[in-house]
């Protein structure tokens, strides 16, 4: 038969295509960043693959050598910049732990407050969830200057505890209401069932029902942690000394012009972490989604 | 083991009472079904004795001890619920395991338990199986096996079979049966299958928007309904109802309803012109030959295999025949039935309640 053939054919292409799509972005960014400034700013034609990789660009961003020096140790004259540093390990450091940590954070919280929400019967409980999604309407801007002077008075400012807490409370609506539509996900049945064989409320919550969504804690885990990862406005305002990746690239951009190649060796770089954070994740992921139902 | 008492009991959820005092004694060993329409408080009932509903007013007792009070876990009962409740997580042998890890009880002793129950549910060869690659009667009994490894004093069945198939519910029906009888554990069922309950039960107590209607064996609450509403309720094809007027036709007693005459039983209490429901059961309404019988209108004939049931058209009402025999009749084709006179329920039209009984 033609017909599903081609719709099979058709459907490849398709698939190939949307993958194509967004993937390239990051295929050029990769690219960009072991290309040599003469590559990156030919603006007589595109350059795929017709240049001299280097690995300048990393060695300034990753290993903290100023261009003046790779200059004279490359014994040539290397552009602008002189011996100003880029060095963004101690950012990808922080970057790291305001992540990880926020991310802990929210899913410890958003776990515990969605788990009560779904099995605890309260006044105002509705209402409560209501309060909970109208944070996620708050765009960051309209209180920004408030919580820099909070995080002033309290000494949170430019501390990567302050940047944890800012993360986790941005996450924290959007983490309660995922973790809570998992949680109503698994019958109360499952509950009364543990309950009746001697379990505690506690032991319900860690034995019985937690295992059943570590699928849905690990969805909010990824959601968390690519957020923190590439927040940036509020991290502005709030450090001077500590900077997160997103903040340290837009430095990046000067009035005297802007570092495409720092700025896409640190965007490349900034892309592993996240991608073994992911990476440990996904097991989880696939198997909440497989053990999903109970019933059929 | 133990009887269970349940005194007074009634349910409110705010100013709304959905179980208006209740009494129901079982005995020890019993086999008892509630059985309802939805909504008639069956298994808000079973979770009061299971301790997951408060109790609004009353009190319920459990092997002679009053467990209002007492936490689900303190009443030494198990419960099957209708969508298994397994733990997804663990392997069939750590679901029937858990309460007893919770407990700590001895590994050797764990296993021991567990593999009895296996054993008699035919589980062994799935211990080690995750619940979802298990089939759902299989699942069912990994449910009932979770209760028996506890040893309970009651085990609680909250509509256990809803979820499966015609022919394996038939089956799990069985092997619930068989179990009742091998542990002799009191047992409490809900469900509002009236077959699973005629079929199953020791007794049956039969509700209806937080009243019971009646309570009885099997063959007494089929036999000897006590109104209406549990005549209707119990038994498939439904019992045929005809309402109309007493009269007095040549000296013995008939119903007239829509100008045809239908004999009632001499022994019944009634006086002329009283508004009574008259019922009988399909399978004792016969076709006659002859001349004799109710005249009627065939309108569809359903052959079930080992009887046929012939719906009618009976002054209005439709009635169903159940013959044993093989009859040839088609739509629209006349038919006389003739009713066994002793097998007859009449009611009350405007109470519900039977007359004469």
């Amino acid at each position: 038969m033609q017909g599903p053939r081609f719709t099979r054919i058709l459907r490849d292409i398709t698939a190939v295509l949307v993958v194509g799509i967004f993937m390239f972005p990051i295929f050029w960014w990769g690219l960009t960043s072991i290309k040599p400034i003469s590559a990156i700013f030919n603006k007589d034609e595109v350059v795929f693959f017709d240049f001299e990789p280097t690995l300048v660009n990393y060695q300034v961003v990753l290993f903290g050598k100023s261009r003046a020096e790779l200059a004279i140790e490359s014994g040539s004259t290397f552009g602008v910049g002189g011996g100003s540093t880029y060095d963004s390990r101690k950012t990808i450091l922080d970057s790291t732990l305001v992540a990880v940590g926020s991310t802990a954070l929210t899913v410890f919280l958003g776990v515990i407050a969605a788990y009560a929400l779904s099995r605890i019967n309260f006044r105002g409980r509705q209402a409560y969830l209501n309060w909970i999604l109208s944070q996620r309407f708050m765009p960051p801007i309209a209180i920004i200057v408030p919580i820099v002077f909070m995080y002033h008075y309290a000494g949170l400012r430019d501390t990567i505890t302050g940047l944890i807490f800012i993360h986790t409370l941005i996450n924290l609506p959007i983490a309660v209401l995922l973790m809570k539509s998992f949680f109503d996900d698994v019958p109360v049945d499952v509950d009364e069932a543990a309950m009746l064989d001697g379990a505690t409320r506690f032991q319900i919550f860690r034995k019985v029902i937690l295992p059943l969504v570590t699928g849905g804690v690990a969805a909010t885990a990824v959601l968390c942690f690519v957020f923190s990862w590439t927040e940036f406005l509020l991290s502005l305002f709030l450090t001077n000394q500590i900077r997160t990746l997103p903040v340290k690239i837009s430095t990046f951009v000067t009035s005297t012009g802007s570092e495409w190649g720092f700025i896409s060796a640190l965007g490349t770089s900034a892309i592993v972490p996240s991608f073994i954070f992911i990476l440990l994740v996904q097991k989880q992921l696939v198997r909440g989604l497989t053990l999903g139902s109970l019933k059929d | 083991m133990a009887s269970v008492t349940v005194k007074d009991i009634r349910k409110t959820y705010g100013d709304l009472e959905v179980i208006h005092g209740l009494n129901l004694e079982i005995e020890d060993g019993a086999f008892v079904v509630l059985l309802g329409p939805s909504g008639c408080g069956k298994s808000t009932l079973l979770r009061m004795i299971a301790g997951l509903e408060p109790i609004t007013h009353g009190e319920i007792s459990i092997g002679g001890q009053v467990v209002n009070d007492l936490h689900p876990k303190d009443r030494n009962i198990a419960m099957v619920f209708q969508n298994y409740a397994l733990y997804a997580h663990m392997k069939v042998f750590e679901n029937m395991a858990f309460s007893m890890r919770l407990k700590k009880t001895p590994q050797a002793e764990i296993e021991k338990k567990v593999n009895w129950a296996a054993e008699i549910l035919n589980l062994v060869p799935y211990l080690n199986r995750q619940p979802k690659q298990l089939s759902g009667g299989q699942r069912q009994r990994v449910a009932m096996g979770r209760a028996i490894v506890r040893n309970p004093q009651v085990f609680l069945f909250d509509e256990p079979l809803s979820n499966l198939d015609a022919k394996l519910r038939v089956q799990m029906r069985t092997e619930i049966k068989e179990l009742h009888q091998r542990l002799k554990t009191t047992t409490v069922y809900v469900t509002h299958d009236q077959i699973e309950a005629m079929t199953m039960a020791d007794r049956i107590v039969i509700l209806r928007d937080g009243y019971i209607e009646q309570i009885g064996a099997p063959m007494e609450v089929y036999n000897r309904p006590a109104n209406l509403f549990v005549a209707e309720f119990i038994g498939s094809p439904g019992i045929n109802l005809v309402r109309g007027e007493v009269a007095a036709e040549n000296g013995a007693p008939v119903l007239r309803a829509e100008g045809i005459a239908i004999p009632l039983p001499t022994a019944a209490k009634l006086a002329p012109g009283q508004k009574i429901v008259y019922g009988i059961r399909p399978e004792h309404l016969v076709p006659a030959h002859g001349g004799a019988g109710i005249p009627a209108k065939v309108s569809v004939v359903e052959p079930t295999g080992p009887e046929m049931h012939i719906y009618t058209d009976l002054a209005g009402t439709e009635v169903c025949a159940v013959s044993r025999d093989h009859l040839d009749y088609g739509p629209g084709q006349d038919i006389r039935l003739s009713p066994m006179l002793d097998q007859v329920h009449l009611f009350d039209q405007e109470s519900g309640k039977a007359i004469g009984r």
